[in-house]
């Protein structure tokens, strides 16, 4: 069951100008959340902004006693929260949503992030790897710059493959033209695990729909309250003979299979 | 500090810290055992606060809006956030009152609170079928029109903004239901809702809640387009306070019907404003979306308001606005 609760910030840490990384002391979160679920987090206090900001768990401390949040500031709440001082609490609700399911049996993870979406998966790479499932990594960014949280993989043994839109670092252009050998006749079988801005979950899914590769997606929707309440989050489904089918991001999702959801 | 003062606002002095506060309110037929009720729309079917807060530590709730038929609502976006509030256009999204009072009525029983369905219709027949079919439900305490919907048989034109079409509907749901109190909710979008509140009353009210949303909208720069896939929606949220504020005090100075005052309320000093405007309760809203927890914070601070300001009834609060010398009727216009 999810709780509200004051977290306190134990460490925040500028990894670059835009990226951050969040440790919070939220022992009733991190007992119990699991890999691709999220926190509604307060960003200060007052009325600007009014709403918490939907963040995913990136990982949880061994101990279960703290969680980390990576963000990157692109609007006004993330702004706000960057300037959050370690001692400062802030709300913090979860853990949310449904999280991701293990591999399929017989099904290789592969984790495929594109920007910020890197956020979602330490936490992901770390339960695998309990599973003695090895995940692979393929990254794909804007530029060197945003390839974040690379040293955790490393760390890990995951093995990596990077692609930047500007060629910055790895292959030169988006991440799908990392997923071209998966497609491959012969290839080892996969389950996708994808986490990105919302053009990027396009096309992977369309790719992974297409060569019948087992596919999840991590959505990110404008999300009032996190808890299904306002309806405001809702994601479009395949249809049925009445039309559209709506379904809540932050409690039927965020994680949906590719071929579910109409991006 | 040592220096006795009389408070602020109030004749007594604090009420000693374990005296008991009646924060029990009547608004017409209904009666609450505190001023506080979660707003339809933001409150889901009540099922879904139970992690965050016991149902019956609030005065009520009000279902999210039910009409006949479930409805799928509107295409993303449904919300955007704006200075001080939101914006949402969700489409009226809802199972529908059979699948309500099969499927989510049952879980409430036992939970000693008060249930407000609401209800609302593209027709206004649809409005009389579903109050009809609330009437008889078990655990349903009252009804509260949402007339906001567009009239699909007068051009999609909301059914709330026309004075002889809500006399019209409410007068045709008092006959559907009238085993239960009848809450007309008023929309801010007419030009003067008192005589919204005067025709509501002439059908049948029992109680007018006011405000609902008002009209916005929020354009992308970047994009050039509106945020909001219905180009539209509704604005709630601290923004629209004193914009409540202002009717509250309107249609509580024009008299008839017992108000339940909502609008930005956040925490319990606006709510026991609202109370002085005129109203005998209030609606939290928005608020339960930031935080789950809103509605019992909110009735936690009125108590201990009262306590402070030695005030041993809440419900002594309701109209008790203190307007300057002459300034009666001229208040309610700038």
């Amino acid at each position: 069951m999810p709780v509200d609760l004051p977290a306190p910030i134990v460490r925040h840490e500028r990894l670059n100008p835009e990226h951050f990384l969040l440790t919070l002391e939220a022992p009733a979160i991190a007992r119990v959340a699991k890999p691709g679920q999220f926190v509604m987090l307060q960003t200060r206090d007052g009325f600007d902004p009014l709403l918490r900001r939907p963040m995913s768990v990136a990982r949880v401390l061994p101990g279960r006693r703290r969680i980390e949040i990576l963000y990157k500031v692109v609007g006004r709440g993330t702004r706000y929260l960057s300037a959050q001082p370690a001692g400062a609490c802030l709300r913090t609700l979860g853990p949310l949503g449904n999280g991701f399911r293990p591999p399929a049996k017989g099904r290789r993870p592969v984790l495929v992030a594109g920007g910020v979406g890197i956020a979602i998966f330490p936490f992901l790479a770390d339960d695998l790897r309990r599973r003695r499932l090895r995940p692979r990594l393929l990254f794909g960014a804007r530029r060197k710059a945003d390839l974040v949280g690379l040293e955790f993989f490393r760390s890990r043994r995951v093995p990596i493959a990077v692609a930047t839109e500007d060629g910055s670092a790895g292959t030169h252009g988006f991440v799908t033209r990392l997923l071209e050998p998966l497609t491959r006749p012969g290839a080892e079988p996969a389950e996708l695990y994808v986490c990105g801005p919302t053009p990027m979950l396009r096309a992977v899914g369309a790719l992974a729909v297409q060569a019948g590769i087992h596919c999840q997606l991590a959505l990110e929707s404008p999300m009032p309250c996190g808890i299904g309440v306002c309806l405001g989050c809702v994601v479009a489904c395949t249809p049925d003979a009445q039309g559209p089918i709506y379904r809540r991001v932050c409690t039927e999702g965020p994680v949906f299979d590719a071929g579910a959801v109409v991006l | 500090m040592s220096v006795a003062r009389r408070p602020a606002g109030g004749a007594r002095a604090a009420l000693p810290a374990r005296a008991k506060v009646d924060l029990s309110v009547r608004v017409g037929p209904l009666r609450l055992k505190n001023p506080v009720v979660a707003a339809s729309g933001t409150f889901g079917y009540g099922t879904e606060f139970l992690p965050y807060l016991k149902l019956a530590d609030l005065g009520g709730f009000v279902t999210k809006g039910l009409s006949m038929r479930p409805r799928r609502g509107n295409a993303p976006y449904r919300t955007c956030e704006t200075a001080a509030g939101m914006l949402n256009a969700i489409g009226l999204a809802n199972v529908g009152v059979e699948a309500f009072i099969a499927e989510k009525l049952p879980a409430l029983r036992g939970h000693d609170t008060v249930v407000i369905a609401n209800v609302f219709g593209e027709t206004l027949d649809e409005y009389v079928a579903v109050a009809r079919r609330l009437n008889g439900a078990a655990g349903v305490h009252a009804l509260e029109l949402n007339l906001s919907c567009p009239n699909t048989e007068k051009g999609g034109l909301a059914f709330g903004v026309s004075p002889p079409v809500i006399r019209e509907v409410v007068g045709a749901v008092r006959r559907a239901a009238p085993d239960l109190p009848l809450i007309v909710k008023l929309t801010p979008n007419i030009t003067d809702i008192a005589e919204a509140a005067r025709a509501a009353r002439e059908g049948g009210a029992d109680i007018a809640s006011l405000v609902n949303t008002f009209l916005g909208m929020a354009i992308d720069l970047r994009t050039r387009r509106p945020v909001l896939d219905n180009v539209v929606g509704g604005l709630s949220g601290p923004a629209i306070k004193p914009l409540a504020l202002a009717m509250v005090h309107r249609v509580h100075r024009e008299g008839g019907l017992p108000i339940i005052g909502m609008g930005g309320i956040s925490g319990p000093e606006d709510a026991l404003e609202f109370m002085l405007a005129g109203s005998s309760a209030v609606q939290v809203g928005t608020a339960n979306f930031y935080d789950p927890t809103a509605g019992v914070r909110i009735v936690e601070g009125i108590e201990a308001w009262c306590r402070k300001e030695g005030v041993s009834r809440v419900a002594d609060l309701t109209g008790t606005l203190r307007l300057p010398p002459g300034r009666g009727a001229a208040s309610t216009s700038a």
